[in-house]
């Protein structure tokens, strides 16, 4: 029996807890820890059960070439060699710009820090995002632009300090349930809850005031409610005045969103829209959160920003208690974004196109000539791909079959490339296009740091061996940059590999593998002796002075119309993560949700003769899926949810390829749908 | 009586480590107290009850039935080479164990589990070493031996012939003539919650609590399954095969109740479809359900869901909320 302290795969509220495993290297249970500050004895039910894929038997085990149509086994050697003979060819072929790499917030800072370092300084091309694009790229972009910062201001254990809690877009207990459980704490103690979100969540049910105005609405709301606060002088003049600037501007773009006006557009009643906005700059202190809802637009940067704004008036920032907290969706999208697996910056947010700072990369990283003009993303990578313009993307841990928008779209893009590299633990969707399959170790066969949603910086640590001739993301990519010649990515373990992450990265400049041995370290913690930041923007914003960013609304991109009468918005369920993957592979959680769903209000389904847990089909303009539905109150009408985790009900058939245009963010909430029965 | 300091006990066990699968109250790496071999952390014996559902020595999370290779051989586990010594559970734990085992062994013996609980060794610690210097409940049986702490050393008190056989090996450098004023203080150790869940219990029973009431609690459970998968007297569990390369195995983990899943029925019918119901189905199962079947309530008050539940719906805040709405004193 060994007992090895980790960090959670799954969301990231980043619970920590012990993988119990065996003498025959398996894992055999999980055991929580009793003195980790956000999961002191607790996980939720993807904790208890995070650690049941890691042993199955679909695990990918054999390096693996498509040879005349077919996948045959392949020797390491046999594998490395033809990516990089093949990679070779292309960029020599077609230029650096026509390859691109998929880095992964499912894998460890050291391997995103490393993908970005091969794509960089080897490849020479900043073609390299990850999946943050589809969840969190309006937050990156949204709150820099706002406070120069892109990540959550406070700390999970400051929502057990807020009077008052506006969540909005995030269905906190079953995405980041030990977050959600301290909200319901909270409101147990007396702090008051707002929930502006269409769905009967379970925290609406605790909620003071519900609000559930419609999807992609929330500019609208926010901007009433900044009407009414300014209209009835609530605004925190002194913050206004010595912290942010731009007010005049915000001011008078929000001037012409009365409740009333506002009440239109959301479909709210006024009354609802001055009550949130007096509630929220009474309190004492009160902090926003959000998620997916917020983010997930054609104008999701306008969201965040609308969400800063409305914080920025209220004084809400710089102490716990408050702020602007986006959840960030996986265990390490945090870190991956903070490692630069993004196409515009290195790791610490460093722009790519300062001439400084690519000095010094270059310099740290003993190469020439770092590419200067930003690479594609995640989504426009695919875009680029189905006209013919990108040509191979080696891909680390991601699934865009399943989660990227218009499933058709993507399967065009894959097939169009000339070559694919997937990386991954278990066959996907994706893998089916692969040119090679590499096969990948687990979180729990291998060492790292995950960065959870608090800028907490946490260990993961090897409990069992890989199985078959599974390798480390790390030392795979490792192994393909020596191939290619380069001789600075070598590293002993993971911890060697941090320590140079700290020596280019300011931010995480203290971390190391020693100082974060029990418990992380939040960033930003620039030396050996900086203690952490619990709470950002104290004093001071990390860009100076908060700057305020008045945004008009905009509709979303398709709305429901007469021949696509619903409006289908798509997200995740408690018991599964994203692509499933790993979830549907786990006995208790794939149990709980078997089939794809599709919520429906009882009196659409009544209209339309749908009964509960009857196959039906939805459509949209890309296209059709069949999927259960679950007649409910919980959604309201002419809205429909379905969630991406089912590759044989797949909702990102469904959605649309439409982009934020600063975020480059999937518009995946609101696209026009309708519904019929199968006869 | 022999009165042991902790290197006397750490000696004791590194002394009978050839012959015992040790699981005792350790430290991990983050300083959580667990069960383990002494080679896993140092040894921790203040501190009352460990986090972890203490019957998982027994019944673990996961554990294989058996393998059936592809030639059709079917092959059980075995048991493990050495038998299991317990040391660290509390009094409460003792009684948990008391009922797992005749609930494992009720209509047919569960091999899996008894593989494991035969030839066993169960050592309760106990006296003055619980958190926060408190004192912990004497078991005074129920166990084969128990280490009563008097704020210095432990005291060992042997109840069985295994236990009198392994106290034979504990060399002590001090002997105590009695334990009478240490009984005492656990006789007089409040007994308010046992009261409570009593008292909760007979109101679930005269069908005194509202079903608006488990709705209202019901609302704030999130289906993390910790109440269960903590509490040492919940033994459901589910049965899955895994195909390896041709290889069956078969394989069980811990169940929980809070789960939909738990009760669907294949037409998807749930007798069990909401979290009220699930969640008074637990507390009921304890206090009432097995009450009428067994003879007695099955909770312990060991105090575990209590500190697992991230909302604050474990037995006694259920039951402290049943008795003071629902209780006739209070409902004047
Ligand atoms: S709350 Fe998130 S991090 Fe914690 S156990 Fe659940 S899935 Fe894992
Ligand atoms: S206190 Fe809770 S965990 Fe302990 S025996 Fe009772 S029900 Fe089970
Ligand atoms: S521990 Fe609490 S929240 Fe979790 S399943 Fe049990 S009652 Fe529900």
């Amino acid at each position: 029996m060994k007992k090895t302290l980790t960090t959670c795969p799954y969301c990231g509220t980043g619970c920590m807890y012990y993988l119990v495993s065996d003498e025959n290297n398996k894992i055999t249970g999980i055991e929580p820890t009793a003195n980790h500050p956000v999961s002191k004895n607790w996980v939720c039910v993807k904790g208890w059960n995070s650690f049941h894929f890691v042993n199955h038997p679909d695990r990918l085990k054999v390096p693996q070439i498509r040879k005349n149509g077919k996948m045959e086994q392949a020797t390491w050697n046999e594998a490395l060699d033809h990516v990089i003979a093949r990679l070779r060819e292309i960029r020599d072929k077609y230029g650096n710009d026509s390859i691109m790499f998929f880095s992964s917030a499912k894998t460890t800072n050291e391997e995103n820090y490393l993908m970005m370092k091969l794509a960089r300084a080897v490849f020479k091309t900043n073609n390299v995002d990850h999946c943050a694009r589809l969840c969190h790229a309006s937050t990156v972009v949204g709150l820099a632009t706002t406070f120069g910062s892109g990540a959550m201001t406070n700390s999970i254990s400051c929502v057990d300090e807020a009077d008052l809690i506006f969540v909005t877009g995030s269905n906190t207990t079953e995405q980041h349930p030990l977050i959600g459980t301290r909200i319901l704490n909270a409101v147990q103690k007396g702090a008051k809850l707002i929930v502006a979100d269409n769905r009967k969540i379970r925290l609406a049910r605790h909620a003071v005031l519900h609000l559930k105005h419609k999807n992609g609405t929330d500019v609208a709301l926010a901007n009433a409610m900044m009407n009414v606060i300014i209209g009835e002088g609530l605004e925190d003049k002194e913050f206004v005045a010595n912290r942010t600037e731009n007010y005049e501007n915000l001011k008078k773009t929000v001037e012409k969103y009365t409740p009333e006006y506002a009440a239109e557009i959301t479909g709210l009643k006024p009354e609802e829209i001055i009550e949130a906005a007096r509630m929220f700059a009474k309190a004492k202190k009160a902090m926003i959160i959000y998620s997916m809802g917020i983010t997930q637009h054609s104008h999701g940067v306008d969201n965040v920003k609308s969400m800063a704004n409305l914080v920025m008036l209220t004084g809400n920032l710089g102490k716990p208690g408050t702020g602007v907290n986006p959840l960030r969706g996986q265990n390490n999208v945090q870190g991956a974004c903070d490692m630069g697996a993004l196409p515009n910056v290195y790791s610490g947010y460093q722009k790519v196109t300062e001439e400084n700072i690519r000095a010094r990369f270059e310099k740290a990283w003993g190469v020439e000539n770092l590419p200067s003009n930003v690479g594609y993303t995640v989504t426009t990578a695919i875009n680029a791909a189905a006209e013919g313009k990108l040509k191979a993307i080696y891909i680390m841990g991601e699934n865009p079959m399943m989660s990227d928008p218009d499933q058709n779209h993507v399967r065009e893009a894959l097939e169009k490339l000339e070559f694919l590299v997937v990386q991954d633990i278990f066959p996907t969707p994706t893998a089916k296009f692969a040119h090679v399959v590499l096969p990948a170790s687990s979180y729990a066969e291998k060492d790292g740091t995950f960065t959870s949603t608090e800028r907490r910086v946490q260990r993961v640590r090897k409990a069992i061996d890989p199985p078959g001739q599974s390798r480390s993301d790390w030392e795979i990519l490792c192994d393909v940059a020596e191939r290619m010649g380069y001789k600075q990515m070598k590293y002993k373990n993971p911890g060697e590999i941090m320590d140079e992450i700290a020596s280019v990265t300011p931010i995480y400049g203290g971390i190391s593998f020693d100082r974060i041995d029990q418990l992380g370290l939040q960033w930003p913690c620039p030396d050996k002796n900086h203690p952490g930041t619990p709470v950002l923007h104290v004093g001071k914003f990390t860009r100076g002075l908060g700057l305020f960013c008045a945004v008009e609304y905009k509709p979303s991109m398709e709305l429901p119309d007469k021949e696509y009468p619903f409006c289908l918005s798509t997200g995740r369920c408690y018991f599964h993560f994203h692509t499933g993957t790993m979830t549907r592979r786990s006995r208790i959680l794939d149990r709980e949700e078997r089939f794809p769903f599709v919520e429906i209000n009882t009196s659409d389904a009544k209209n339309l003769g749908i009964r509960n847990r009857e196959y039906i089909m939805v459509a949209t303009r890309r296209g059709e899926v069949k999927a259960m539905a679950r007649v409910t109150d919980g959604i309201v009408p002419g809205v429909i949810f379905m969630t991406f985790h089912f590759e044989e009900g797949p909702a990102n058939l469904l959605t649309i390829n439409a982009l934020d245009p600063e975020a480059k963010i999937p518009e995946y909430k609101v696209c026009a749908a309708k519904v019929r029965k199968i006869s | 009586m022999k009165s042991l300091t902790i290197t006397e006990i750490e000696q004791f066990l590194k002394s009978v480590e050839p012959e015992f699968d040790l699981r005792v109250p350790i430290r991990l790496h983050d300083g959580t107290r667990s069960l383990g071999g002494l080679n896993e952390g140092p040894l921790s014996l203040m501190g009352g009850k460990i986090p972890l559902k203490p019957t998982s020595v027994f019944f673990p999370q996961t554990e294989r039935v058996f393998t059936r290779e592809s030639d059709g051989e079917i092959k059980m586990e075995k048991p493990g080479e050495k038998p299991i010594l317990v040391v660290g559970y509390t009094a409460e734990d003792a009684d948990c164990l008391e009922f797992i085992d005749k609930f494992f062994s009720e209509n047919f013996r569960d091999d899996l589990y008894f593989q494991k609980r035969d030839g066993s060794v169960i050592m309760v610690v106990s006296g003055k070493c619980g958190p926060d210097g408190g004192f912990l409940k004497i078991a005074g049986g129920k166990c084969d031996l128990e280490l009563i702490c008097d704020g210095e050393r432990f005291i060992a008190q042997a109840y069985t012939e295994k236990g009198r056989q392994l106290e034979k090996k504990m060399k002590a450098s001090k002997e105590v003539g009695d334990i009478d004023s240490l009984k005492k203080m656990s006789d007089e150790l409040p007994d308010d919650d046992l009261k409570t869940i009593q008292k909760a219990s007979e109101l679930i029973l005269a069908e005194k609590v509202p079903d608006a009431f488990w709705v209202e609690i019901g609302d704030r459970c999130i289906a993390c399954t910790s109440c269960n998968y903590a509490c040492p007297t919940c033994t459901c569990f589910e049965v899955y095969d895994r195909v390896h390369d041709g290889t069956t195995v078969r394989e069980r983990m811990w169940d929980s109740c809070q789960l939909d899943g738990f009760m669907r029925e294949a037409s998807g019918h749930n007798p069990m479809g909401t979290e009220d119901i699930r969640t008074r189905r637990r507390i009921h199962h304890k206090l009432a359900a097995d009450v009428t079947r067994w003879g007695h309530l099955t909770c312990y008050l060991c105090g575990r869901c209590d500190d697992a539940c991230p909302t604050n719906i474990g037995i006694k805040s259920v039951s402290r909320m049943i008795v003071e709405r629902y209780s006739q004193a209070n409902e004047k």
